[in-house]
């Protein structure tokens, strides 16, 4: 028989001792199953938080930058600046070679929109022919605008299509004409579903008009956008474009050094932070939970087994006398206890994913539940077994035989 | 060939400031196959004398060869194999774990063996045959009498085919006639050909064996 033989044997007697003092296994592994809970819910939400972030970034295309009117400061204060023309877009696509789509975009929000008697807000935005393209963003059903319409100023749009459903219902849009405030717009295109964004904005409540149209007609400018988006070819320069594309917009905004940015860059690189920091509160949450249930259960663990081992001195004794090594007694208490916390690793890997399902259920969040939850949650377990488990699983080896056998 | 020499055995126990000489130079000769019985009242040095030869605890000095090799100075993981192999352990307070079933009571010791290709699971049916205990295999050690508790622990100490079976009060729990009983079948145990080494400090207990020796004080007198 081999060590490895000697091993099972003796983590079958640890198996023994751990099916028949039930109630020190109990405490030790809900204590155990608590923290790891916790901890697996927070490597499954970090992980659902990239994975959704990588998805959106993903779909929105990993090419691209996203260019707004107004510092990060006006932003974040909900004042919106257009600082951004239509000249900066032309000088952007001329000294950009890589930028294969140089797009400007202008928004309006709860802008009135109406097909006979149905009314809605809606979010109305200008944008050229290359909307759909540059957001990846297909026209399902009838055809997109073209570049005769935007340089037409013509009344036609895409519509989204939850505010199709809102105004048409079943009735097909292509065709149709809608009234936004008073200006008669026929629908030409309907975008496919894009669903929600992670703070719950639905995408599909859009119409999308010639830039043209919108400016003049709606907003009766003619030099300002809200916004331009960037495709690039070589993706792997993406961030030294970032740089390149500010120095070159401040120099055309002629700002001094001390004046900060009047125009914000949004890359894949900030969806993903954006994305990180709204689970941040969470992860923070669970996190400080888990690390003190985890502590709190280790001191459990510690504590049932020092007890444990003193009302079990003579068993040491006896399995003394009868030829167990130290490091057989020391293997078997801390099979015990390992095994333990596998078991509470486990039952705690459980437990997240039910309360995950209660998560999800209540608010879109998003959760991920990898092998890489399940090894974390494994290795932690195991980590708490034989870092607590450690010190009784000593003092027990470390019993004299003749002083174990007198009990 | 004897199976154990104790040559001058001393054993000191440091107690607070003091050393105090529990043995002081133990001489004895146990031939194979005998059955020996160690006398001596409570304070005698007999529970330490029985703690050397059982490999538990080291002399002070003295020189102890065990089936013709010197154990007086091995570390705590070769007296572990020592034991293992040569000696077989019956207490009077059986020492069973509670927790385990009687077949896997007796096959505890056959855990720690270091190199063996014995079937030990038919083995200890055999042994619990032939201590009258064939049927109570499946029981916990709680289901079970005090002399049955005791038979399992006489079971448990031969799995292991030891060179000794030292036995320290095997009946001091038990009520006379089921002592009889026990001491019967250690009788039965030696004409099987096992050494046995018995202490006590009963001599109705110490008339079972075939030579009887006395202690006094920390040496044989």
């Amino acid at each position: 028989m081999s060590d490895a033989g000697r091993f099972l044997r003796i983590l079958s007697q640890s198996a023994k001792a751990v099916r028949s003092y039930t109630l020190r296994t109990v405490f030790c592994l809900v204590s155990v199953a608590f923290g790891i809970a916790s901890i697996t819910l927070i490597v499954a939400a970090t992980e659902g938080a990239y994975q959704k972030a990588f998805e959106i970034v993903a779909r929105f295309g990993p090419d691209s930058l996203l260019v707004f009117g107004g510092g990060e400061e006006a932003r974040a204060t909900g004042r919106r600046q257009k600082t951004i023309t239509l000249d900066d877009i032309d000088a952007v696509r001329d000294a950009f070679s890589t930028a294969y789509l140089v797009v400007p975009m202008t928004a309006m929000r709860d802008v009135p929109v109406s097909y006979r008697n149905r009314k809605y807000q809606s979010l109305v935005i200008g944008s050229t022919s290359d909307y759909s393209r540059v957001w990846t963003w297909p026209v399902v059903q009838g055809s997109d605008f073209t570049d005769d319409d935007v340089r037409g100023l013509r009344n036609v749009g895409l519509i989204g299509q939850f505010l199709a459903s809102e105004l048409f219902g079943d009735e097909d849009p292509v065709g149709k004409t809608i009234l936004i405030k008073r200006i008669p717009v026929k629908i030409v295109g309907v975008l496919s579903e894009r669903g929600t964004t992670p703070t719950g904005e639905r995408l599909d409540d859009r119409v999308i008009i010639p830039i043209s149209t919108i400016m003049r007609k709606l907003q009766n400018e003619t030099t300002y956008v809200s916004a331009m988006r960037i495709r690039f070819l070589d993706r792997e320069n993406l961030y030294a474009h970032v740089e390149e594309l500010r120095t070159f917009l401040r120099a055309r905004h002629k700002l001094p050094t001390e004046e900060p940015d009047d125009f914000t860059t949004v890359s894949p690189r900030e969806i993903t932070k954006f994305l990180v920091a709204l689970t941040g509160s969470l992860v923070a949450f669970l996190g400080i939970t888990g690390v003190i249930a985890l502590v709190v259960a280790g001191f459990v663990i510690a504590n049932l087994f020092l007890l444990s081992v003193r009302e079990r001195t003579q068993e040491i004794g006896i399995r003394r006398a009868a030829g167990a090594k130290r490091r057989d007694i020391m293997f078997q208490f801390l099979g015990e206890s390992v095994l333990i916390t596998t078991l509470g690793g486990l039952a705690g890997f459980a437990l997240a994913f039910a309360s995950s399902k209660l998560l999800t259920s209540v608010a879109e969040f998003p959760i991920h539940f990898s092998s890489k939850a399940f090894v974390v949650g494994m290795v932690l377990s195991w980590a708490v077994g034989i870092g607590f488990g450690l010190q009784p699983a000593n003092r027990a080896a470390n019993l004299k035989p003749i002083e174990a056998i007198k009990g | 060939m004897p199976i154990c020499i104790l040559e001058d055995i001393k054993k000191t126990y440091r107690m607070g400031d003091i050393d105090v000489m529990v043995l002081r130079g133990v001489n004895l000769l146990v031939e194979r196959g005998e059955f020996i019985a160690i006398m001596g009242a409570s304070g005698s040095g007999k529970t330490t004398l029985v703690n050397i030869i059982g490999c538990l605890d080291v002399p002070t000095s003295g020189r102890y060869i065990l089936a013709d090799r010197e154990v007086s100075r091995l570390s705590d993981d070769e007296l572990s194999v020592i034991r293992n192999e040569h000696i077989g352990f019956v207490f009077q307070n059986f020492y069973l774990l509670p927790y385990a079933t009687v077949l896997e009571n007796v096959l505890l010791p056959s855990l720690y063996v270091e190199k063996s290709k014995d079937d030990f699971v038919k083995r200890a049916h055999d042994l619990l045959a032939i201590v009258g205990l064939r049927e109570r295999t499946k029981f916990k050690p709680s289901q079970l009498s005090g002399g049955e508790q005791q038979r399992v622990a006489i079971a448990r100490a031969l799995i292991n085919d030891p060179d000794i079976i030292l036995t320290d009060e095997p009946t001091g729990q038990l009520d006379s006639k089921t002592a009889g009983e026990i001491m019967d079948l250690l009788v039965q145990m030696h004409d099987r050909g096992k050494t046995i080494i018995l202490i006590t400090h009963d001599p109705n207990v110490a008339k079972y064996a075939n030579r009887i020796v006395t202690m006094k004080d920390g040496v044989i007198v």
